[in-house]
């Protein structure tokens, strides 16, 4: 039987559309599937992207989204660990 | 490089502390190693008191400390040298940090290599604590774990037996709380043993160098001994996060949530910004436009073009729009604290559940929930999508969700022709923009990429949060000063151009510049050339479909025009109720007496017929003029036939 990674990576394939829909697939506990995920993005096999509601006009650092020296977090690759409000994560299934 | 404290380049770690922080010189060396935020530094903290020195690793920028760790049993002296190795998730490094711990554990010679590595676990956060132990015990190091956050891993109701998870990673485990010095005897005893015997058996390997292969096998390894170690008391991670994420990102009760919400917003931007809306209206029309007028009278320009301009033109047009201000600061708080405490995340699955059921992919809701707030920015971040088509399919989709610019139309005439429906109006607006994202997505994918594939997509949902000030207010605000640089920019602009054609007379004998009937001037003559086309949709009159016109550079531009238009038309009827007053007039004449049905399919037709001349330019910039125009036709297609359908059905009931 494949291990975590290998389900979690199935779950994606099948179309979940959240981490609750993954440990309920597969079986998994909550936490083993965060670590999963985690671990999948910092490998490159999962793309993590940020995103806020909206852009405002007075630039990123003004964001939710934004790091703090103004940088974008939405649509920047990986979540930003200075942003500095709760932002939307889509994880994605990088095509190799 | 090695933390072999004997070695001579230990010495040179530049240090500013106590000269008790060296070990004696025969004294065990253990590292400590851990995850980020597992207590690493306050078990260090804990062991050493302030015997510590401090300072960059040498050759790297990477801070280590070191100290002494005093045991009640003895090695020779009696001391440890601890050494608090960066925070690193994995020995596969991807930071600074990682790889000097890497170098510091797994890539000396052994006979450097720490006697025992103490590795901090956070129970709370067992399974991302457990993959560098792993990589640890694969290394034929002496390994202690220390639990740490038992307590918060209880308070998830998660109970973590220490006895168990040592029995399933083949290595003592005990359980502290440094804060406390709780477990510190314990830990001390472990580690003083395993310095004394030799190194358990390595965890052993699959036979393969495929990286996904050898994670998978270490998770298979973690979530064996989770598994044995953990016990959910039944209410493990079913706080109160949970409990509302279950009814707001339901199937079914999700939408109805979501729908519920946002007709709260807008009812409440409605009608709370009503009277400070009518204020500014009062204050434009009244003593700016007399202050302005009185001014140009005393200096000889009273009834000359220059009034014209200033009054009918920039006060009237721009000072309408400005009008707006509140409503659209209002909102922008309201639907900044949506964002802020983590509920508009919530609304974005709900909407990505929709698009999936109907096959669109599911990573082209992201541009699209931007759209809501622009669609210029909306466009240039459909470049995340990695399939061309995908791409396409959604840069043609965007200009179909509703900009915050044509919110303030639907506002406006919303408020003159449905009063205190204005917000229920607005809000059934939204829910249009959004069916015809899915129509027009379904009819393209249907007809023109019959073969697109979908990308999958999960959504990580951040926690809630109580919403700070300081970041709601500075989100509205740069959205609100957004509008105000639209309304002193192009807005501006698009006003003296409209002035400049409605001062044009259109035929010989219609009068001089700038004295023009604007009935005979070449804007309203211009308008009127196409204005049969809408005679099917119930707002076919000259006033309307030249708004629509100057619409097309910004929808704000739509409100500024009509206000020039009937100020110009009625110069002593200034004012919004009057205006509001001269558009029923207009909307009854054009649609033979159904205005309500007329004015729907305007604000339908608003809604779908090209955004402004900025989301042109960035379609063009993504995907080139031909489908620019392409997206450019279907919008009016959609726009058209849509205003036709409302008007001719509505009229028989209305």
């Amino acid at each position: 039987m494949s291990g975590p990674l290998h389900q979690v990576l199935d779950a994606f394939e099948a179309g979940v559309s959240s981490k609750a829909e993954i440990a309920q697939r597969t079986g998994l506990s909550a936490d083993v599937v965060d670590a999963s995920v985690d671990h999948l993005v910092r490998m490159g096999r999962i793309e993590a992207r940020e995103l806020a509601m909206g852009c405002p006009g007075g630039g990123c650092s003004s964001c939710a989204s934004g790091t703090a020296d103004g940088a974008p977090g939405c649509g920047a690759s990986g979540p930003s660990a200075k942003r500095s409000g709760p932002a939307l994560v889509t994880l994605t299934l990088r095509r190799r | 490089m090695s933390l072999e404290h004997r070695a001579p380049s230990r010495s040179t770690l530049s240090c500013h502390g106590a000269a008790d922080a060296i070990a004696s010189a025969d004294a065990p060396v253990v590292a400590l190693a851990g995850t980020p935020n597992a207590g690493k530094s306050t078990l260090f903290n804990a062991l050493t008191g302030l015997r510590v020195t401090t300072g960059n690793w040498p050759g790297t920028t990477v801070e280590v400390s070191r100290g002494v760790w005093r045991t009640p049993r003895e090695s020779a002296s009696g001391e440890i040298a601890l050494i608090d190795l960066p925070g690193a998730y994995s020995l596969d490094p991807m930071s600074p940090d990682e790889e000097l711990t890497r170098n510091l554990l797994v890539s000396v010679p052994r006979a450097e290599a720490p006697d025992v590595v103490v590795v901090t676990v956070d129970a709370a956060h067992l399974a991302r604590s457990l993959y560098l132990v792993a990589q640890v015990r694969e290394s034929g190091l002496r390994v202690v774990v220390a639990l740490t956050m038992v307590d918060v891993a209880r308070n998830q109701g998660l109970d973590v037996d220490a006895g168990e998870l040592a029995a399933a990673l083949g290595c003592p485990v005990v359980a502290i709380d440094p804060r406390r010095r709780r477990g510190i005897d314990e830990l001390t005893g472990a580690v003083l043993q395993q310095v004394a015997q030799p190194p358990a058996s390595p965890r052993a390997l699959p036979e393969t160098t495929d990286e996904l292969e050898l994670a998978d096998d270490r998770f298979a390894w973690i979530d064996a001994a989770v598994q044995r170690a953990t016990s959910d008391s039944g209410q493990a991670r079913v706080n109160w996060s949970d409990r509302i994420d279950r009814v707001v990102t339901a199937p079914t009760l999700g939408p109805l949530v979501f729908l519920v919400v946002m007709w709260l917003v807008f009812q409440i931007t409605t009608t709370v910004a009503a009277p400070l809306q009518d204020a500014l209206d009062t204050f434009f029309s009244g003593p700016v436009s007399d202050a302005v007028s009185g001014g140009l009278t005393s200096v000889g320009l009273g009834e000359t073009w220059v009034h014209g301009l200033l009054v009918d033109g920039l006060i009237a047009g721009v000072g309408m729009v400005l009008t707006f201000a509140p409503l659209m600061a209002l909102m922008f708080v309201l639907l900044a604290l949506l964002e802020d405490s983590g509920y508009l995340a919530r609304a974005a699955v709900v909407t990505d559940r929709m698009m999936r059921s109907i096959g669109l992919p599911g990573k082209a809701f992201l541009p699209l929930v931007v759209g809501f707030g622009c669609n210029v920015p909306a466009i240039s971040a459909t470049r995340i999508l990695g399939d061309a088509r995908q791409r396409l399919l959604t840069v043609l989709l965007v200009p179909f969700t509703s900009c915050s610019a044509r919110l303030t139309v639907y506002v406006m005439v919303g408020t003159v022709f449905f009063g205190r429906a204005a917000g229920t109006v607005v809000f059934a607006m939204y829910l249009v923009s959004i069916l015809f994202v899915v129509l027009v997505g379904l009819v393209l994918r249907k007809t023109l990429w019959r073969s697109m594939g979908t990308e999958p997509l999960v959504i990580d949902l951040p926690p809630y949060q109580v919403p700070t000030l300081r970041l709601t207010a500075a989100v509205a605000w740069s959205r609100l000063a957004d509008f105000l640089r639209r309304a002193g920019g192009v807005i501006v602009l698009t006003v003296m151009l409209v002035w400049l054609f409605q001062s044009i007379p259109a035929q010989p004998g219609a009068g001089g510049f700038g004295e023009v009937d604007v009935e005979h001037s070449a804007y309203a003559v211009g308008a009127k050339a196409i204005t049969p086309v809408f005679e099917p949709t119930g707002f076919a009159a000259w006033q309307t479909t030249s708004a629509l016109i100057v619409g097309f550079v910004a929808k704000e531009t739509v409100i500024s025009s009509w206000s020039q238009t009937y100020a110009v038309a009625e110069p002593d009827g200034s004012g919004g109720g009057e205006l509001g007053a001269r558009l029923i007039q207009t909307f009854h004449e054009s649609s033979g007496g159904h205005p309500l049905p007329a004015v729907l399919a305007l604000l339908v037709f608003l809604l779908a017929y090209t955004p402004c001349v900025a989301t042109l330019a960035a379609q063009r910039r993504e995907v080139g003029l031909k489908w620019t125009l392409f997206g450019v036709a279907v919008q009016f297609t959609v726009a058209y036939a849509s205003a036709v359908l409302i008007f001719q059905v509505g009229r028989l009931f209305w």
